[in-house]
């Protein structure tokens, strides 16, 4: 059967948006930009607006007391030429790379555990007690930790030495510096990750497992071609995040190895941007510095989705 | 234990923007707040009829802007006409309150007075931010001569020389500190050693420092980096040796006898007669506790002994010495800024500052820094509740040399506490550590 579509009703569904009176067309306008506007003041004024600041700062040599000066492209030419900053910048790949790979791994399995757990009671204490530390603040996280590895009077050292254990310097020890600021950022935010991982696990339709297991799959088999490829997704988002946080590094290496000692084992690139604008009062040089920054960052990110096309499986 | 001096203790153009082409353009606000607070030429602010309102900085935590309050509440309570808004920052050191109001300042916020130590005063005032005061105290004589005749000649010079780039006075100092040592008389007792009179030697310290270990486990003292005034200078000061020139012009870091200070703390470090640095503990409950046999500090370590009611179990010595005595000194001086619009009323502030009244309120109160008066440095009100001994931190003015304060003062420090701890740790050799310091140092002066 046909049915005959009267020519006044196809014609009034079409013509209706175009017979919009100007006056309702001018409402929604107005409401999109009440609602854009306070996000956008706040856009232009906290962040491009400083961007292309610090694009003009950089051109500038400036300590914030005195005249700017105009020196084109100086502190560019004398940031190539900074150990330092390589330093900075050494330090800061390592630790992001080092963080995001701890982050992941450790978070992943930790949601894997979690979510086999029958009991309420124990899934509910163990992703509390995951997540808890967290929400510490970086100052009282980066003190507690100094105390407790204080190489005379920490409680970590006292039960390290009492089974035989003698721990390094930790904080001293240009060797292991890093890697316990590393242990201890992992220990602070590795619940973040776990909770991501947790709910992209828990997303992961249960009737493919049972297809798997239908097909003779084991627990290897069903976690490498169903858990992962179904979380990929997750665990790219979780790698770009923990990575863009990762090098953006400061408060505990500000607390724990003031200046990123010892010998620049832990200057990171921001802690390196803060001496340079702050101590150093090079707010141009402190400029450049940040815009190189954004570029690696921007290429790092760039990478990674470029990357993500290859293994994220996207449903 | 507090790891900041006291004063003191726990321790900036405007239409230039205009002109400054790309920045302009892109409305830096900052030019507003130079201008705010006046740099350079153009930034002359007005006398004002000695009332009305006054924006005061200063530095201190909790503790000190509780005691600091006391005293412009006294200030407020006797000058009605003028309202003091004080403005504390918790800064752990000199060298941070200096960047942060350099910052804030730089972000637009104004001030009539601002407190500013030793470590930023070269800087501040060859900005050109305060105001001169030598007219000021020339037409007010009979009220700043009384001051000034009971203040070191010692310090006055230092503030002749390390406070003004052009010879004009620029700060009014209010009070200083200098490092000597707490000594815990029930560790010494327990090991059976005799509490040193005033002075004791470098070797003598080493003998009575291994005998406390043997006999009670204590350690000595303590020893690290991050805090050049207290853990670093005496060393290098007792032996003949600076981190830069009088001038603050050249690096000296590497002197024999810096790496003579260096290897004798190492030594400390590697025999375990002193905790190994690079944590943190609480040193005033370790010294409580009889774990530690002495607190290095000035002043500023007062507060902590008191809290802990070991005043009658402290002694007050000098730190030891090896080539003479020495210890670093900084002092804290109060500036009108030039573009203060209020410039009789913060005038008048100071010169109450002056007085032996508020000297003695603010030495009552718990100040954490020595009085530049001499008469209220020796008088009951700095003495009192205090260890005996407590006048040697004062009368080390005698024999101190002023905190090193270039202009790069963070940046340099910085790269002096890298040296000392890469020295002192062992993660280098004492030569190389400080021979690598100085050249750092010396790039960035």
């Amino acid at each position: 059967m046909t049915v005959q579509v009267p020519p006044e009703v196809l014609s009034a569904g079409h013509d209706a948006p175009a017979s919009r009176p100007a006056r309702a067309r001018g409402r929604d306008t107005l409401a999109g930009v009440v609602f854009l506007g306070p996000a956008m003041l706040l856009f232009l004024v906290f962040v491009l607006g400083p961007f292309f600041v610090a694009i003009g700062l950089s051109l500038f040599r400036w300590d914030m007391l005195t005249e700017p000066e105009f020196i084109g492209t100086e502190n560019l030419t004398t940031l190539i030429a900074d150990s330092s900053f390589y330093n900075a910048l050494r330090n800061t790949f390592l630790f992001a790379l080092a963080s995001m790979a701890t982050h992941l791994v450790a978070g992943f399995l930790l949601a894997i555990g979690v979510n086999k757990l029958r009991s309420r009671v124990a899934s509910y204490f163990v992703r509390t007690s995951l997540f808890f530390p967290f929400v510490i603040s970086w100052a009282a996280v980066a003190l507690l930790w100094k105390y407790v590895l204080d190489p005379t009077f920490g409680m970590g050292t006292y039960y390290m030495e009492l089974v035989g254990v003698s721990p390094p310097n930790w904080f001293t020890d240009p060797q292991w510096a890093l890697p316990a600021i590393i242990g201890i950022d992992w220990w602070h935010t590795v619940g973040f990750t776990f909770v991501i991982m947790l709910a992209g696990l828990q997303t992961v339709p249960e009737q493919l497992y049972e297809a798997a297991r239908i097909d003779g799959a084991g627990a290897w088999q069903r976690m490498w071609n169903v858990t992962i490829p179904m979380m990929s997704p997750t665990i790219f988002f979780a790698s770009v995040i923990t990575f863009i946080g990762a090098f953006q590094i400061f408060d505990p290496i500000q607390i724990i190895t003031p200046n990123g000692g010892p010998e620049e084992s832990t200057l990171s690139i921001v802690m390196y941007l803060y001496q340079q604008g702050f101590q150093a009062f090079q707010a141009g040089y402190a400029s450049a510095v940040a815009l190189v920054v954004f570029v690696i960052m921007a290429l790092v990110t760039a990478f990674q989705f470029w990357i993500s096309r290859k293994w994220v499986h996207n449903q | 234990m507090s790891s900041v001096r006291a004063g003191m203790k726990t321790p900036l153009g405007r239409r230039t923007l205009l002109r400054a082409g790309p920045l302009a353009a892109l409305g830096l606000s900052a030019a507003g707040a130079l201008a705010a607070c006046g740099g350079g030429s153009g930034g002359d602010g007005e006398a004002g009829d000695g009332t009305g309102e006054l924006n005061l900085i200063y530095m201190g935590d909790a503790a000190q802007q509780e005691t600091f309050q006391s005293l412009f509440d006294e200030f407020q309570s006797s000058h009605p006409e003028i309202t003091l808004n004080a403005n504390g920052i918790a800064a752990g050191d000199w060298a941070t309150f200096g960047n942060t109001v350099s910052t804030r300042i730089a972000g637009g916020e104004r001030a009539d007075i601002i407190s500013v130590a030793t470590e930023g005063q070269r800087l501040m005032s060859s900005k050109g931010l305060f105001e001169p005061l030598d007219e000021l105290i020339d037409r007010d004589s009979a009220e700043t001569e009384e001051f000034y005749d009971n203040v070191s000649s010692n310090l006055q010079g230092w503030l002749d020389k390390y406070g003004s780039p052009d010879g004009s006075t620029y700060f009014v100092p209010g009070g200083y500190n200098t490092v000597a040592m707490y000594l815990n008389r029930d560790v010494f007792e327990a090991a059976g050693v005799e509490i040193p009179d005033t002075d004791w030697t470098w070797d003598e310290f080493r003998t009575i420092a291994e005998t406390i270990k043997e006999e009670t486990g204590a350690f000595i003292t303590t020893a690290g980096a991050g805090f050049p005034f207290g853990q670093i200078l005496p060393w290098l000061f007792t032996n003949g040796a600076s981190t830069l020139d009088a001038e603050w012009t050249t690096a000296t870091f590497d002197s024999p006898q810096a790496v003579e200070a260096a290897e004798f703390v190492k030594a400390l470090v590697e025999d375990e007669l002193v905790p190994q640095p690079g944590g943190e503990f609480d040193g005033a409950t370790q010294y409580q506790r009889g774990s530690l046999a002495s607190l290095t500090g000035g002043r500023y370590t007062l507060p902590d002994v008191r809290r802990l009611e070991m005043v009658d179990q402290t002694k007050i010595v000098n730190f030891p010495n090896n080539a003479g005595p020495g210890t670093p000194i900084g002092w804290d001086g109060w500036a009108i800024f030039k573009a203060s619009e209020n410039k009789e009323a913060a005038w008048t502030f100071l010169k109450w500052l002056m007085t032996v009244e508020a000297s003695e309120y603010y030495a009552e109160q718990g100040g954490t820094n020595v009085p530049v008066r001499e008469d209220v440095a020796a008088s009951e009100s700095f003495l009192n509740n205090a260890p005996e001994g407590t006048e040697l931190i004062a009368t080390g003015i005698e024999f101190a040399t002023p905190v090193p304060s270039p202009d790069q003062q963070a940046l340099v420090d910085a790269e002096v506490n890298k040296g000392w701890e890469a020295a002192i740790l062992g993660n280098q050799p004492v030569q190389e550590a400080l021979s690598a310091a100085n050249e750092a140092m010396q790039e960035l002066l």
